[in-house]
């Protein structure tokens, strides 16, 4: 307990860098936030982790719309089917199932949709991104903090005691010492280890506090998709994946 | 690709050891599988397909039918890649063209899914219930009042001859759904004096016309455009909605006034129908219900019900805030599962369930939301009922065949 406070505080004294990143040619953009590289202490050993730059929030409608509505495809761009395969098809129901949507996280991605994602905005804004790998993802969840599991959660995170059962705007809670919000709760996020094999960390809205671990991570879930009524089932859309969303990382 | 599961593992050794072991004498044992036929092969009857089989280990997918053979063998790859081991359909029990369901319904199938597009629904399930086939209908299941009362004169004859109709309305199969409604039944919330519900969201599919594409096969592959086929969105997809309400009601609205139109999808490619409606209930108790449904794109979404009764108000499935303040906290399987093994354990324990009356009335509230957006008139339930408005074409064949012209509310006649 001393320990990971000792190690918060050292963290702490680093100023927190942000930068703001445009979609060119929209109104949209978000903020990303500088990792400073260092080790993970992992269960089996140590990682290193090299610096990188990581949403501070999760990825909100307000950018993913632009992605998966074709919204800065032309009319003949849209008409011309173009991008078939890299965006989204035409999701049914209602993606942000009513929870709200301006500054609210992109609800149910499906990993191939999290991916594409990173890569068309790496496309339109010319840097680098992709999800986070698992290491990356609990070293920044973490923030110097050496315990088991995060502290202070019913101030810091949407979970089953306080979201009443429903996704919250992103940024209104309390940031860890790097800065970042909601690494816990609201939504759990997609990451993506060496092997190629997506999993979500962090926990949802959905989860109790004392279910939530620094290095939990989940593999994906047949029942994320059980009310897609079809068959084949969405390879964009995860008809039960309220709980799911993501985050980017950029390396530059 | 399907990978084997656990439970693949272990019937497969089952099956190796009955085949084996078991003199064939026994196989009067073998009266335990429950054979199922499909009719309507699209996406939604091969998910239906294999929600079947995932409720029980001993379904076998024995038959089935589309319009397209091509459709017929996509769900056979689809079937045998994920459940060989409970699909047995050998060519003479592939079925395509006008008359597949009827072929269907033909074998020694015990259920059949019926899946195609709605209009079709009564015609099949009253095929089906005279073959004494139990049934699994996707909703909705009718577009018009003679259709829903064929459906609702079918489901009688079921009853007579102790047959399962299960519906696809599948939020009466999920356990939060059915314990908010049985706290709300109870009288946790009071009295319910308002319901409000909501299916908006963005457009959806639409198959591009080939010049080899008659006008028939062009509706029926885009049949989700034409009212005919599909009844219209607020048939088609917003039922759900209003039969959470109807459920929590107990009972179905006396009248229905709409404000409804296409204003944006309206591209000759989408067919006729309306791409909104907004519709106001009313029940025989006073109570109101507001729905709105919407298919235009760039739009905000909700898809939803909400309650409200004299001591609370509900979501209608995982909460009730008020004098009797709950919250559902369990776990919450798949419905469209539970529906399967709810109609499979009927026919196992010879107790027949019928869900034929309240999904017939629920579609029917639906149709008067349109007979009411259509027209721009208040409609009532006992006129909407006994409407002759059939919407079924003439001649069910390829060739010709004519779009309707888009309903103006105030000039057209929808009743």
């Amino acid at each position: 307990m001393m320990i990971a406070t000792v190690a918060s505080l050292v963290m702490a004294m680093a100023p927190v860098e942000v930068q703001e990143v445009k979609i060119p040619k929209t109104l949209a953009s978000f903020k990303i936030v500088k990792i400073p590289a260092g080790t993970l202490k992992t269960a089996t050993g140590e990682v290193k982790i090299a610096e990188f730059w990581i949403g501070q929030t999760e990825v909100t409608w307000d950018t993913y719309d632009v992605y998966a509505f074709k919204m800065d495809l032309s009319d003949a761009e849209k008409a011309a089917n173009a991008e078939a395969s890299s965006r989204p098809s035409k999701p049914y129901g209602a993606p942000d199932r009513g929870f709200g949507h301006k500054g609210f996280a992109a609800l149910g991605p499906h990993l191939n949709a999290a991916e594409n994602y990173c890569k068309w905005l790496s496309r339109k804004t010319g840097k680098k991104f992709r999800l986070a790998t698992p290491e990356e993802w609990e070293y920044a969840a973490r923030a110097g903090d050496l315990g088991a599991a995060p502290k202070n959660l019913e101030k810091t995170a949407w979970l089953w005691e306080t979201s009443d059962d429903v996704a919250h705007p992103v940024g209104k809670l309390p940031a860890n010492e790097f800065g970042l919000h909601d690494m816990f709760g609201n939504v759990t996020e997609w990451v993506k280890d060496a092997s190629g094999t997506g999993w979500v960390m962090g926990g949802s809205f959905a989860d109790k506090a004392a279910s939530i671990r620094f290095d939990t991570k989940k593999p994906y879930d047949p029942a994320w998709q059980e009310a897609d009524a079809h068959v084949p089932k969405s390879k964009w859309w995860l008809s039960n994946g309220e709980i799911i969303g993501f985050r980017v990382v950029s390396t530059g | 690709m399907s990978t084997p599961t656990r439970r693949d593992f272990v019937l497969g050794s089952a099956a190796v050891a009955l085949a084996t072991a078991i003199p064939s004498n026994v196989f009067a044992a073998s009266a335990s599988k429950i054979k199922v036929g499909v009719v309507g092969c699209g996406g939604r009857g091969r998910s239906a397909a294999l929600d079947a089989c995932t409720a029980d280990p001993d379904v076998e997918i024995v038959a089935m039918g589309d319009m397209w053979a091509d459709r017929v063998g996509e769900a056979m790859k689809t079937l045998t890649d994920r459940v060989p081991k409970q699909v047995n359909v050998p060519r003479d029990r592939q079925f395509s063209g006008w008359k597949a369901y009827e072929q269907v319904i033909a074998t020694d199938c015990d259920y059949v899914i019926l899946a195609t597009p709605p209009a079709f629904r009564p015609m099949h399930l009253e095929a089906a219930i005279k073959a004494k086939k139990h049934v699994f209908m996707e909703k909705p299941i009718a577009v018009d009042a003679p259709g829903v009362r064929s459906v609702l004169a079918s489901s009688e004859t079921a009853k007579a001859n102790k047959l399962s109709i299960v519906a696809g309305t599948q939020r009466r199969h999920e356990l939060a759904y059915r314990e908010t409604m049985k706290r709300i039944h109870d009288g946790q919330m009071g009295e319910v004096v308002a319901c409000y519900a909501y299916w908006n969201q963005g457009g959806l599919w639409q198959v591009t016309r080939t010049p080899q594409m008659s006008d028939m096969e062009w509706q029926l592959r885009n049949w989700l455009y034409f009212t005919w086929l599909s009844g219209d969105h607020i048939v088609e997809q917003h039922i759900h909605n209003l039969d959470v309400c109807n459920w929590a009601m107990r009972s179905f609205p006396v009248k229905a006034v709409s404000l409804a139109g296409r204003q944006v999808r309206t591209d000759a490619a989408y067919g006729h129908i309306f791409d909104h409606f907004a519709t106001e209930y009313e029940y025989e108790s006073g109570a109101k219900m507001l729905s709105m449904c919407r298919q235009i794109d760039g739009t905000s979404s909700r898809v939803a019900e909400h309650l409200v009764g004299t001591k609370g108000s509900s979501n209608a499935n995982t909460w009730i805030k008020g004098e009797n303040t709950w919250r559902w906290e369990g776990e919450r399987p798949n419905p469209y599962v539970l529906e399967h093994k709810a109609l499979i354990d009927s026919i196992r324990g010879g107790k027949a369930i019928n869900d034929g009356e309240s999904v017939a009335k629920s579609t029917l509230t639906a149709i008067m939301g349109r007979m009411a957006g259509y027209s721009g008139q208040e409609v009532t339930w006992d006129d909407a009922l006994k409407s002759d408005v059939s919407l079924m074409p003439s001649k069910l064949e390829f060739g010709k065949l004519e779009v309707p012209p888009v309903a103006v509310p105030g000039k057209t006649q929808a009743l």
